[in-house]
Formats: C-alpha cells, sequence, structure tokens
C-alpha cells in the first residue's frame, strides 16, 4: 500500500532512533487533536476527530431493546467501525471489511470490558429502564472518512467525546402494566440524560519499530512497525484492556515497559482530551 | 441564490427515532396592513382605515366561530399558529375560518408567525406546546403593536385567563371575546358569544351551578390516554355512532375490532354522544344485551314516529334491526347482538343545528337573559339548552344553534343562537330549513363564478364547427324526451334505420366539460355542490343558469355541442359497434313523455320523427327484456307529485307519478349509454375512473322482506338478484297491487348505490347489483351532476381529444371527489323528500281526506301503513300512549298480524285498511299529519 | 398532507421555489487527491477521488480513454433510524451507477488513457435529495483532483406536491409518495446530462416541473464556481503569489 524506498525506509527508522521523527515529533507526542462534537444532529451523540490527516467520525444512537435474559439489570452496547473508501481506495466494495471488523472489535474489548460487560467505561446499569423488560441499547458507529495512521486511538477518541455529547431522552413508564406485559413507555421531547463518561479509558497505541516505541503513528511509520501494543487506560490508571498487534514477538519485560510508558502517556492524553470535548462542547452550545 | 435567511434547527425526540428538521426564518413575511409603510401592502387584507388590528387567540376561534362569522368582527390577523391549532382541534372550524381568510369581503389576514424570523418562538425547557402557542401569539401581538408603531391599535383577544394576563404584563392589551363585543355596543351580538367554560376568564351573570346541589346524570369520560390504551389491548372498541333516525335512543357503533354493530341504547349509555361522534365504547356484559322495547312505535318521553315519505332505499328506512326473537311477549330475551356504553369520545361531530324553542312562558321582567331549550328538526340531536336576551324573538321562529358543551350534570348540553330562519311553519322558513340541514348551498353563484361563463348570447361559432374534434351531426333527426317543463334539458336522441336493416342510435349528451374547464372557479363551485338539488317548489342549480337552461340544454331547433355516443344496432338490439364523439346538432323537437308516448300511440302519424320513435321503443323494450334476464330489478318506488299554483307556490294537487313507456325507452338509452362510456374509461384509466356501484344487500338487509313475505306466505329467493327478480315477478295475488307492494317493500331494503373510484376497489366489488351490471357510470346528465362532469372528462381523455386534468393523478383526492358528490348526491335526495314531506303536510292542512292504506308494519301498540296514493307511511295507532304496552291488543310475531284479545278484531299485514289523514297541532305552531283508522 | 400552505410556505418555511441552504468545501479528505464536502440543507456527503492512476485491475484498462469508477455508500448513522445495510445493495449499486456515467460524461476521459480515477462519495446525513448532492460533490471533488472536465456538471432535484412544483425535496417531502424529478445538467453547454423521475407526472406538467430542477442546477453551478474561485483565491494566497 505505501511504496516507500529504501531510502525513506532509513530516513523513518533512523528519525525515530534519534527522537526526532519525519513531521518533527519526539517519539512520545501526539499529532495536534481536534475535536469537533454534534456534527450528525440526527444521532444523540456524535463527534469527529482530526489527528493530523487520520479523520473519523462516530455516532452515538440509543434506541429502545429488551435485556437479555441473563443480565435483566443491563443495556447492551455495540460498536461498529466502517471505513470508508473515501479514507482509501483499497477500502472500496468489501476492501475495508476486515479492518473494520479488527477494529471494532479490538474498540470492543477495550471499552466495553469483556462479555459481563464488568469494568466496561460505561456503567451499563444506567441503561435500564425497567429491569428485564426495557433498556436502552446504544449503537456506537464509527466511520474513518481519512485515514493516516493511528486509528485505533483516535476512533477511542472519537467515541468517548461521542458518548459525552450523548444526551438520551427521559423516559416515563406508564402505570399499570403487569405481568408479562411489555410496559408502555413515554418519551419526553425536552430532558435529556448525559453520561458520565469519566470513567471512559482512552487508548494508547505503541508502535513499535526498530529498537524504540512511538505514539500516534503515521501511515508511513506504521508500515516499518514490527508489532503494536494497545493499551486501553482509565483515569484512575486502570488498564481496561490490552490488544498486542504485529508478527514480532516481545520479550515480557518490554511488554512491561511499553504499559508503563503508555500509563504515563495516557494521563496527559486523557487531560488533552477532556479539555478539547469541553471546547467543542462549548463551541456547540454558543453557535 | 435564495437562501439568505438565518435559519434554526428544530429538533423533535420522536419514539425513539430522532428526527431532524430544517425551519427557515424569513424576512420576507408582510404584515398585511395598508397603512404600514414597511411592508409590501400588494397582498394586503386589512382595511386601510382600521383603528383596531384583532389578533385573536386559539380558544376564541374555536368557541367563538359563529360570532367571527358576523361581519361586525373585522380587521383580524390569523396567526398561521392558531390556524394549527385549530386545524389539529377541529376540522369544521378550520375549514370555516380559512373561508373567512378567503372570503374577499371580510378583512381577514393570515400572518404565518412560525416563519417570520422576528415572531418565531423557540420551545424552552419545561416549556409545555400550549404555553409555547400562547406565547408564540403573544410575542406575534407584540410585534404587530412594534411594527405598527401605533397607527392602530392592536389588540389581543383571549379567554385564557392566564395568557391575558401575561399579555397585559408585557404591555400588550388584551380584552376577553365578552368585553370586545360589549364595547361594540351591538346586544344582539352577545347571544352569539359562547359561555366559557369554567377554566376560562369567568362571564358576569354566571349562573349559580351550585354543583353539589346537582346531580350527576351522566358518568365521567374516560381520558384519552385509558382510552387509547383501552383501546389497544381490546377492552374499548373505536367507530362512529349513529343514531337512528327514527328513534333517537338507539344508536349503533360500527366497531371494526369485532366485526359487528354494537348498540348502545338509552342517552345515559350513549353518555353525551351525538350523531356522527367518534366514540370509544364499552361492551356490556352479555345477560344485559336485552333488546329494550324496540317493538312500540314511540317510547319514552315525547318522541314519537312521524308520518313520512315512503324510503326509497335502506338509507332512508327506519332501523328495524330487531323484533323478538321466539315467542313473543318474552320482552327480555337476550339478543346475540352485542350492545355497551360509551366511555369517551373521540371525536366530536358537533355543528349547528337547525329547529325552534320550545314553548315556553315569558319570563317575568323581561330584557335580561332567559333559558330556553332548543328542539332541533333532526330528531337524532337532543334538546339543548342555550342562553338568550330576545327571547319573544325567538318564540316562533325556526333558529339555528350550536352546541358548545355538554357536562356530566346537566341532562342537555348547552349551546349558543346563532342565527334566525324565520317563521315556523312559513314555507320559505321550512323550506330553508330543508336546505340548512341538509348542507345545500342555495346562495347565488359569486361574481367569480359567474365571470367564468360565455358571453350571451350565446351559439355555436365557426371555430366549434371546424374543430377537427368535433363531428357535425347538424344533419340528424335528434329529438329529446323530458318532463314536461324541463329546462335543463341534457340528453338528446336519435334514430335511423340503416340500409343494412341494422340501426344507429345515438345519445347525444350537452358538453358541459366544453364551458366548464377543470380548476376554474365554476368548475370548483360546481365541484363542491355536486348535484342539483330539486325541491318541489324550487331547484337548485349546480351550475349557473345561463348553463343550465341555455347554453348547454339541448334545446329544440338551435345548434348546441353536445357529447355522443353512437351505436350500430341490430333489429334484434345487439351492439354491433359503439364510437364516441364530441358533435355539434340541432334537436328538431323537444317532447314531454306524454307528447311522445301519444305520437306512438296515435297509429295514424306516420312522419319519420314518429317512426323513429317507434322503432327505438321496439329497440328499448328488447334491450330491457335482455337486461330483466340477466337479473336487473324492476324495483318500485312511489313518487308522487305535485300541482303547484304559480302564484301562491302552494300545492294544488298530489299524485303518483306516472311512468309510462316512453319514459322507460329514455331511460333504456341512458343506461346504455352509461355501460358503454364506464366500459370504455375503464379500459383507459383503470386506476382512476369514476364508477358507480350498487352493492349487494346483505341476508340480514332483506330480513324485514323475508319476514313479511313469509307471514303472507310468500317463498323469496334472495340469493342472487336474478333469483330475487324472478321470484318478485312471480309474487302475484290476487290482489293488483300486491306484486307492487312487495317490490315497494324490496326496495327499501337495498342500500343505495354509489360513486366510487376504480382504484379503491377490485373489479368484482364494481358490480352494480340493481342494474345486474359489472361495470356503470353517470354520463347522461351533466348539467344537474357533477359525477358526469368528471366522467365527461375522463371520456374526453380516452378519446385522445383532451389532456386529462392533473386532478385525476392524485388518488386521494380523486376519492374525497367520489366521497363528496355522495355526499350531495344523498342530501339531495334527502331535501328533496323533505320538501316533499312539508308540501304534503301543507297540502292536507285544508283537506282532510279519507282513502285507502295499506299495512306495512306490525307494532305493538299499532301498525304501519302505506298510503299508495300520496306515497306515504305513518304510523296507526291502536291504543292510546298513555295506556304503554297494556291492552287488548297483542302481537302475533309469526303471522305478522296484532289482534285483540277477545279476537273481534285483527290486522295483518300487507291488509288493505281505510283511513282518515288530517292534519292536527298537538303543539301550537307543530303542525302533524295524523292517520286514524275510519 | 398539506405540504404548501394557503399562505405559500413549505413545511420547512421554504417558499415553492427556494432551495435549501447550500455549502461545500473543497479538500476534506487530506489523503485524497481531490475531496469536498457538499451540504444541501441537512444532506451532506463527501467526495473523495481518487486518480487518474494506474489501473489496478489491468482487464479494465482501456487503451484509448481512462477508466472511471464510483462507489457511494451511506453512513449507518445517516438517516433518522439506524441501519445497517450490507454494502453493495440495489439502491447504493444503482445510485453509483447513476453518478459514474453522469461524470464520465463530463470528464475529458481521452486525455487520460490507460489510468483509472476513482470517485468515492460517502453520505454523512440523508435528509433527501442524495443524489444530487453527490454529484455537486464529485464535480467539486473532480475539480479539486485537476481532472479536466467539459463543464461543471450540477444537479438539482424538484417534486410536485399539492398542485405545486416544488424545488430540492427535502426528505419529508420527498416521501410523500409525489414525482421525485432528479436533473443533471451542464451549465455552459446548457444539456440535460441526467434525468430520472418516479411516479406519474402529466408531460405539461413535467416540463414546469424539471424546468425548475434546471434553474436550481443553475444556481447550484454559481455557487460552486464562487467556491472553487474561493479556493483558487487560498492557493494563490498560501502559495504568497
Amino acid at each position: 500500500m505505501v511504496g516507500l524506498s529504501l531510502g525513506e525506509k532509513h530516513f523513518i527508522q533512523g528519525g525515530i532512533a534519534q527522537d526526532i521523527r519525519s513531521d518533527g515529533r519526539k517519539r512520545l507526542t501526539y499529532r495536534p487533536i481536534n475535536v469537533e462534537t454534534g456534527v450528525i444532529p440526527q444521532a444523540n451523540g456524535s463527534a469527529r476527530i482530526r489527528m493530523g490527516a487520520t479523520d473519523v467520525i462516530s455516532t452515538v444512537k440509543a434506541e429502545l431493546g429488551k435485556p437479555i435474559s441473563l443480565q435483566p439489570d443491563k443495556g447492551k452496547v455495540s460498536i461498529y467501525v466502517d471505513c470508508s473508501p473515501t479514507a482509501a481506495p483499497m477500502f472500496e466494495g468489501r476492501g475495508g471489511e476486515e479492518l473494520s471488523t479488527e477494529l471494532s472489535v479490538a474498540l470492543q474489548r477495550s471499552l466495553l470490558g469483556g462479555k459481563s460487560g464488568a469494568g466496561a467505561g460505561i456503567d451499563l446499569s444506567s441503561l435500564v429502564v425497567v429491569e428485564g423488560k426495557i433498556c436502552w441499547d446504544l449503537y456506537i458507529d464509527c466511520l474513518v472518512v481519512c485515514s493516516d495512521g493511528n486509528l485505533l486511538d483516535a476512533l477511542g477518541a472519537a467515541i468517548k467525546a461521542a458518548l459525552s455529547n450523548t444526551g438520551i431522552p427521559r423516559v416515563q413508564v406508564a402505570a399499570g402494566a403487569s405481568g408479562d406485559e411489555q410496559p408502555e413507555v413515554d418519551i419526553s421531547d425536552e430532558e435529556f440524560l448525559q453520561f458520565d463518561t469519566s470513567d471512559i479509558p482512552v487508548i494508547v497505541t505503541l508502535t513499535k519499530v526498530g529498537r524504540h516505541y512511538i505514539v500516534d503513528a503515521t501511515t508511513e511509520e506504521e508500515s516499518q512497525m514490527s508489532s503494536a501494543i494497545s493499551i486501553s487506560v482509565n483515569r484512575k490508571g486502570h488498564i481496561c484492556g490490552l490488544t498486542k498487534r504485529g508478527g514480532a514477538g516481545l520479550d515480557p519485560s518490554i511488554v512491561l515497559d511499553m504499559i508503563s510508558v503508555a500509563k504515563h502517556v495516557s494521563e496527559q492524553l486523557i487531560n488533552k482530551l477532556d479539555s478539547e470535548i469541553a471546547a467543542a462542547e462549548a463551541g456547540e452550545d454558543e453557535s | 441564490m435564495l437562501h439568505s435567511k438565518t435559519f434554526v434547527k428544530k429538533t423533535r425526540g420522536g419514539k425513539v427515532n430522532k428526527q431532524v428538521r430544517e425551519h427557515y426564518l424569513r424576512d420576507d413575511i408582510y404584515c398585511g396592513a395598508p397603512i404600514c409603510k414597511l411592508c409590501d401592502s400588494s397582498a394586503a387584507r386589512l382595511s386601510p382605515s382600521a383603528s383596531t388590528i384583532l389578533l385573536l387567540d386559539t380558544n376564541v376561534v374555536l368557541n367563538q366561530i359563529d360570532l367571527l362569522e358576523n361581519p361586525a368582527i373585522d380587521d383580524v390577523v390569523m396567526l398561521s399558529v392558531v390556524l394549527d391549532e385549530v386545524k389539529n382541534k377541529n376540522m369544521g372550524v378550520y375549514n370555516r375560518v380559512r373561508a373567512l381568510c378567503s372570503n374577499s369581503l371580510r378583512r381577514f389576514f393570515v400572518f404565518a408567525n412560525e416563519h417570520h424570523k422576528d415572531t418565531f418562538v423557540k420551545e424552552m425547557a419545561k416549556e409545555s406546546k400550549n404555553d409555547r402557542n400562547d406565547r408564540a401569539i403573544r410575542v406575534a401581538a407584540q410585534w404587530y403593536q412594534s411594527h405598527l408603531g401605533g397607527a392602530a391599535r392592536v389588540l389581543l383577544i383571549t379567554n385564557d385567563k392566564e395568557n391575558k394576563r401575561k399579555a397585559i404584563a408585557e404591555g400588550i392589551s388584551a380584552e376577553t371575546i365578552e368585553s370586545y363585543v360589549k364595547s361594540l355596543d351591538r346586544p344582539d351580538l352577545l347571544d352569539l358569544v359562547v359561555q366559557p367554560s369554567s377554566e376560562d376568564v369567568e362571564m358576569e351573570e354566571v349562573e349559580d351551578l351550585r354543583p353539589s346541589k346537582r346531580k350527576v346524570i351522566y358518568t365521567e369520560h374516560k381520558p384519552m390516554s385509558e382510552i387509547t390504551s383501552g383501546l389497544h389491548r381490546g377492552i374499548y372498541h373505536q367507530g362512529k355512532l349513529r343514531v337512528n333516525r327514527y328513534n333517537p335512543f338507539e344508536a349503533y357503533v360500527g366497531s371494526e375490532s369485532i366485526g359487528d354493530e354494537i348498540i348502545i341504547y338509552g342517552r345515559t349509555n350513549m353518555n353525551r354522544a351525538f350523531d356522527g361522534d367518534v366514540v370509544a365504547v364499552e361492551l356490556l356484559p352479555q345477560d344485559q344485551w336485552h333488546e329494550e322495547k324496540s317493538l312500540s312505535i314511540a317510547d319514552e318521553e315525547d318522541e314519537e314516529e312521524d308520518v313520512h315519505l315512503v324510503p326509497s332505499s335502506a338509507d332512508d328506512a327506519p332501523r328495524t334491526t330487531n323484533l323478538v326473537q321466539g315467542s313473543s311477549g318474552d320482552t327480555n330475551a337476550v339478543s346475540s347482538r352485542p350492545s355497551g356504553r360509551v366511555v369517551g369520545i373521540i371525536k366530536r361531530n358537533w355543528h349547528s343545528y337547525c329547529g325552534s324553542l320550545e314553548p315556553m312562558p315569558m319570563p317575568a321582567g323581561s330584557g335580561g337573559t332567559a333559558h330556553a331549550l332548543f328542539v332541533s328538526k333532526d330528531r337524532r340531536i337532543p334538546k339543548i339548552r342555550i342562553h338568550t336576551r330576545q327571547l319573544e324573538n325567538l318564540l316562533n321562529k325556526r333558529i339555528i344553534v350550536a352546541v358548545d358543551s355538554w357536562d356530566r350534570l346537566s341532562r342537555y348540553p348547552s349551546g349558543h343562537y346563532v342565527r334566525t330562519i324565520g317563521e315556523i311553519g312559513d314555507r320559505d322558513t321550512e323550506s330553508e330549513v330543508v336546505l340548512i340541514e341538509n348542507d345545500i348551498n342555495s346562495r347565488p353563484f359569486s361574481s367569480q363564478v359567474l365571470a367564468c361563463l360565455p358571453p350571451l348570447p350565446w351559439s355555436v361559432s365557426s371555430e366549434d364547427l371546424a374543430n377537427p374534434i368535433r363531428q357535425d351531426l347538424r344533419d340528424l333527426r335528434v329529438f329529446s324526451v323530458d318532463p314536461p317543463g324541463c329546462k335543463d334539458i341534457d340528453d338528446a336522441l336519435h334514430c335511423t334505420a340503416l340500409p343494412s336493416g341494422n340501426f344507429e342510435v345515438g345519445v347525444h349528451i350537452a358538453d358541459v366539460t366544453n364551458f366548464v374547464h377543470p380548476g376554474s372557479p365554476l368548475d370548483d363551485e360546481a365541484s363542491q355542490r355536486g348535484t342539483s338539488v330539486y325541491l318541489v317548489e324550487r331547484r337548485i342549480d349546480m351550475l349557473p343558469k345561463p348553463l343550465t337552461e341555455d347554453i348547454c340544454s339541448l334545446r329544440s331547433d338551435v345548434e348546441r355541442l353536445a357529447f355522443s355516443v353512437i351505436w350500430e344496432l341490430t333489429p334484434e338490439a345487439d351492439i354491433i359497434s359503439t364510437r364516441y364523439t364530441k358533435s355539434v346538432i340541432k334537436s328538431c323537437a323537444a317532447l314531454s313523455y306524454i307528447e311522445a308516448q301519444a305520437r306512438m300511440d296515435d297509429s295514424r302519424l306516420m312522419d319519420p320523427l314518429t317512426t323513429d320513435l317507434r322503432n327505438m321503443n321496439v329497440l328499448a323494450k328488447k334491450m330491457r327484456s335482455r337486461r330483466i334476464e340477466r337479473g336487473a330489478l324492476t324495483l318500485a318506488s312511489a313518487e308522487v307529485k305535485f300541482q303547484i299554483d304559480t302564484e301562491t307556490h302552494d300545492p294544488l294537487d298530489i299524485g303518483m307519478y306516472q311512468i309510462r313507456e316512453a319514459n322507460q325507452m329514455v331511460e333504456e338509452f341512458m343506461l346504455a349509454a352509461n355501460v358503454s362510456v364506464a366500459d370504455k374509461i375503464l379500459k383507459h384509466f383503470s386506476l382512476c375512473s369514476l364508477l358507480r356501484r350498487h352493492p349487494s344487500p346483505t341476508r340480514e338487509m332483506l330480513e324485514p322482506l323475508l319476514r313479511t313475505a313469509a307471514a303472507v306466505g310468500l317463498n323469496l329467493d334472495v340469493s342472487s338478484s336474478k333469483a330475487l327478480a324472478e321470484s318478485l315477478d312471480r309474487a302475484v295475488g290476487d290482489d293488483p297491487y300486491f306484486n307492487k307492494l312487495i317490490r315497494i317493500l324490496a326496495t327499501r331494503c337495498m342500500t343505495q348505490a354509489v360513486y366510487f373510484c376504480s382504484g379503491d376497489l377490485s373489479p368484482p366489488e364494481y358490480h352494480h347489483y340493481g342494474l345486474a351490471a359489472p361495470l356503470y357510470t353517470h354520463f347522461t346528465s351533466p348539467i344537474r351532476r357533477y359525477a358526469d362532469v368528471i366522467v365527461h372528462r375522463l371520456l374526453a381523455a380516452s378519446l385522445g381529444i383532451y389532456k386529462l386534468p392533473s386532478i385525476f393523478q392524485d388518488r386521494p383526492q380523486l376519492t374525497s371527489i367520489a366521497d363528496n358528490l355522495n355526499y350531495r348526491h344523498r342530501n339531495a335526495q334527502m331535501a328533496s323528500r323533505a320538501s316533499v314531506e312539508l308540501h304534503t303536510l301543507i297540502y292536507f292542512k285544508k283537506r282532510p281526506t279519507d282513502t285507502e292504506a295499506r299495512v306495512v308494519k306490525i307494532r305493538s301498540n299499532g301498525f304501519i301503513v302505506f298510503v299508495p296514493k300520496y306515497g306515504i307511511e305513518g304510523p296507526v295507532y291502536l291504543t292510546a300512549r298513555s295506556e304503554k304496552g297494556g291492552g287488548e291488543w297483542f302481537v302475533d310475531e309469526q303471522q305478522q298480524k296484532i289482534k285483540k284479545m277477545d279476537g273481534s278484531a285483527s290486522y295483518s299485514v300487507l291488509q288493505t285498511v281505510r283511513i282518515h289523514m288530517e292534519v292536527v297541532e298537538p303543539q301550537p305552531n307543530r303542525p302533524k299529519l295524523q292517520l286514524t283508522l275510519t | 398532507m398539506e405540504f404548501v400552505s394557503l399562505e405559500g410556505f413549505r413545511l420547512d418555511g421554504r417558499r415553492p421555489m427556494e432551495m435549501r441552504q447550500i455549502r461545500a468545501e473543497i479538500g476534506a479528505v487530506a489523503k485524497a487527491d481531490g475531496s469536498a464536502v457538499f451540504e444541501m440543507g441537512n444532506t451532506k456527503v463527501i467526495a473523495a477521488v481518487y486518480g487518474p492512476r494506474e489501473v489496478q485491475n489491468r482487464t479494465q484498462q482501456i487503451n484509448d480513454q481512462a477508466l472511471v469508477r464510483c462507489e457511494y455508500s451511506m453512513a449507518n448513522f445517516s438517516t433518522g433510524d439506524r441501519m445497517r445495510k450490507p454494502k453493495g445493495d440495489r439502491r447504493s449499486t444503482e445510485i453509483s451507477l447513476v453518478i459514474r456515467q453522469t461524470m464520465e460524461a463530463c470528464i475529458l476521459t481521452h486525455l487520460m488513457p490507460r489510468s483509472q480515477i476513482d470517485i468515492f462519495v460517502q453520505v454523512l446525513q440523508a435528509d433527501g435529495g442524495t443524489r444530487s448532492a453527490c454529484i455537486n460533490a464529485a464535480t467539486l471533488a473532480l475539480a479539486d483532483a485537476g481532472i479536466p472536465m467539459r463543464d461543471l456538471v450540477t444537479s438539482c432535484s424538484s417534486g410536485y406536491l399539492n398542485s405545486t412544483p416544488l424545488l430540492d425535496l427535502n426528505y419529508v417531502e420527498d416521501s410523500a409518495g409525489g414525482p421525485d424529478v432528479t436533473v443533471g445538467f451542464l451549465p455552459k453547454l446548457d444539456k440535460v446530462t441526467l434525468l430520472q423521475m418516479d411516479s406519474k407526472l402529466p408531460i405539461d406538467i413535467f416540463e414546469n416541473v424539471m424546468q425548475l430542477a434546471i434553474e436550481g442546477c443553475k444556481a447550484i453551478a454559481n455557487y460552486i464556481r464562487e467556491i472553487m474561485l474561493e479556493n483558487t483565491k487560498q492557493l494563490e494566497y498560501r502559495r504568497g503569489i
């Protein structure tokens, strides 16, 4: 895909080794992050995140559904990623499916806390309307508009921003329904519930190029990676999920080292992101 | 670019879907006041000298529409927010307001406040829809106030206390409707003001209701949410309430959810519902499904059955739902028909009603307000309580009253006086009542409509003759046959013997669509009127007189434009070919039925015209017999004819309308033309043709006929129209009138034929039962029926000579036209009947008569007789109404007989009796025809 | 249903002959050779153009002209109710084809033989008139990619409801069941390149409705020209010319 000459490859690798990357960043510096919220008015919440040329949109749609019988006190959240062919011609037709699935699964693993939902970024029990009968189902749909590396981190950040932008209509359950009947609900036009998004982790992907690892790799840099680890870390510094990608094996001690670096980076990232989201929300309210 | 306006997005949380709609706010909406210097005043509607401009709150429009229609209220700004609210709450009022706004004589201006950038109001958090709309009204009032800058006073009229208070606090002048009307110094207008209900601003002189002392008469209506969930769960049933025209204490609700009609007995169970209301009904437990005294002719209070015209179809006939099943006497037998009670009203059908006040003594100290009870002419409507300051003026008048409310504590609904029609009993007043009751527009045609007419005197122009689509048939021997004195001749005929031995027969119909163009004011008016209405003493035309009686009328010896259907027929009257063309004809004779008949019968006459008539008659007879063979019913109706004094318009004589062969001949060819045209238009426009169908009667509908027939030992086969026609033919007794009587009874079991749009039904449903025709439509009377105008356009389009108007693309609209035609048609018939009934009454007022009558129905305290000579039927009581149910008479249900206990006398169905007819006045000014045995 | 009030306003406050607010932006996808965002009211689409470049699938190569390909996709969140449709359903395939044919007709393909041009349009928000918005976005994106074209093809739709011709239907008006006429137009050459209509319409009314859509196309063409001029000025400025 990315056709690089030998010289270019050496340039990239050499730059990383010397802690000065081809766009001038240090190994652990992110590109500037641009957050816009409320970009898709028909969704309950949405956000668009741009990191360099990487451009993703994430939306949240809430629908009323029925909780699964094993977890009557929890709502459901699902994440789907779609890679638009506008981002790269290779995503044309079914070409983007593999990457889309990989990203969807990685995001679910990092943000939703496994099958039981324990440790999920969002408190799933807050989505229940009537226990065992009605709950909110959140559908998080992401679209990759333009891709220049580090999609997972960008998508994670976009989901976090979209969730903080999300308002779910307040519902009133009609009294009187009993037994097996599905109760009638009344949906308010005006009042919205906001989510507590402070526990939603951010994803930090460390890409190993040569002996060093970098954050927020561009497509060119990713083409030179030997392996990568994506770690999701929440505000409290807890590791919420971890994905290793790439073929080359890693020494366990290096893995541990990478985790501690990721923890450190995540603190900055969370603060940066929170302030960007707050600024975007404020900007949206004004307009 | 057009999008220079600022805009906000309005979001609306739907069920779960978040809907996003754009809303563009504009700066190019004008205020409508000619005094305004800022706005473009070319479309201004308000008067240039208006000192006060009124803005109305929704509640004022909804409740005070009768007052608004009075020309005293003018210079009104209607806000679009108000119109929308009115539209959602009451379509009838909405249409009336819209009519006011488009009436060029009134100064009502619609201001689209919701689209104006300065008057659009965004919903605030925690603000209800109502509060938001009230605020929008105040914002608009304020905008007007500052916009006009004191050039005129802007007055907000609201009866909502809260809205008024806020408006005044915001510096808007606001008044209630009462105080505004008072300030006009027009006491007569005050009667039009509707009493506000309790939550609104209170009026002075409010009656002390003392709710604690008043009895609760009706159960409370369930709240809407409960009704919705009840309907959902199947415990309530929704439907339109239909009150029995002949027994206002019985009503029916056709329910789709149980697929049957639910009967509602008594006012308590009807629970304040009016005829036509959409209601929610709860079924009563099955053990309460008894029949309630349905057998007596009249029951409860002072209601009783009047003498009326013989019904011409099941729609006119009294409902005889329930004659006691099984043995007689067991009046509490459990019926299989579900009965129920009304728990809530989903949609009101209140409008205004015609009637008079119940006679009452004048209250002492006149001049103040008095309460009176209003009795509607329409028996299905309960009495209505009104407030009036002009009681003595109204007592002997026919008046119009509108209903406002009906609370649980009152036996009767309350309403307000709208206007006076005239003296009770006065023929003109009563005719007017007939028209109003049947919603017939008898106003003169407006100047816009008249402007659509071609200049007079009109004659066929050379362009018409040169037009290639128009065939010149002036050389044909065309003639018309109509009732005597007919001025609107819409059909003419010709019949030429061809050298081959076949005949060319043509039906020529007035080419009305040559003058009535789609979408013109003339067309709109005709489409609204739907049909001409024939009353005994006058005719209300669908089209203006110059068209009806001159330009379109196919009079003799003048050239006229026509739309012709021309067949080639074999001597056996088989159709070989059919062609359709626009034409120019010149009728050689306008005959009456009598004249035509006389010519045919006079064997000395051998002139060509008479020969044509005879040929046609032979063909018509063959067509007729073939039609009857197919199963067409020959039903009998008892039409009566008055002779009217030309000076006084009083009826001089009354008698049955005589049907001659000539009538049948013309009718036969008109039927054939209609069938041919129906075929043709359906072939070309299978989805948007206007056809006429006549549904087969159900066995249940034929039940009364079968029961009567069985009682006289007659066995009728009703399995198909053919079988019925044949058994009717066989039904000949010793009595020469017997067959006709049975046919009359059969007629009243049928429903009426109706217009419909072919796309709305499937082809088997197109069937016309009475004519035994798979397809039928109306083509032959475009001067007096709008349906025929539509069919003319369809036929012209199918011939490719004219384009189909765009309305035919719009099926819902076509369906609504068909519905309107059915409604107008029905009303026109009702009005004709009512007019005949009125004249019958006037006729017998001076002429008490003894005559022969036939018993047609047995009741527990008497029987219903049919008077063949005058075409009327009515009750004959054997027991005085005071001694109810008791007495010496009992009914034999099986044999349809009423017998005296001691066996000294008995009357059975179809028996001949002698009766005495006389007009009596049980109450002053309330004359009625009474039938007694002689 | 009343789509045009007696006062002459549509449900969203426009008059019958008015278009929705339109907005365009060039260069929304950094990695693409040319890209643009086009908005018509609440309808918003992104178009990205890749090429001209080497033909990826040699069997498709055309020796005397460029291969133009197009793919249309709708984001899951683009409509009011969330949908998850497989790629390449009939509707998308049809629209892809329509856009491809319309664009192909105005690209000077003979100047770029044995090369490939990919046009990808992505609907972000759908509120009626997506076809038109896609074509307008694609035109801008092609211009941004510097691909030689005969003219700027623009598109607009119109309809006929309540016996009134309406310009630029939104979703509510589009779903009313009336006719929806979509026109693609070459403003300089004064030629119609795309014409689609569903439902029935008498021919004389159709003429008016189509003419209305053409007027819409012309207005959009003017706007697109302005946007491109503005974009060029900015490019100039950035280069310091």
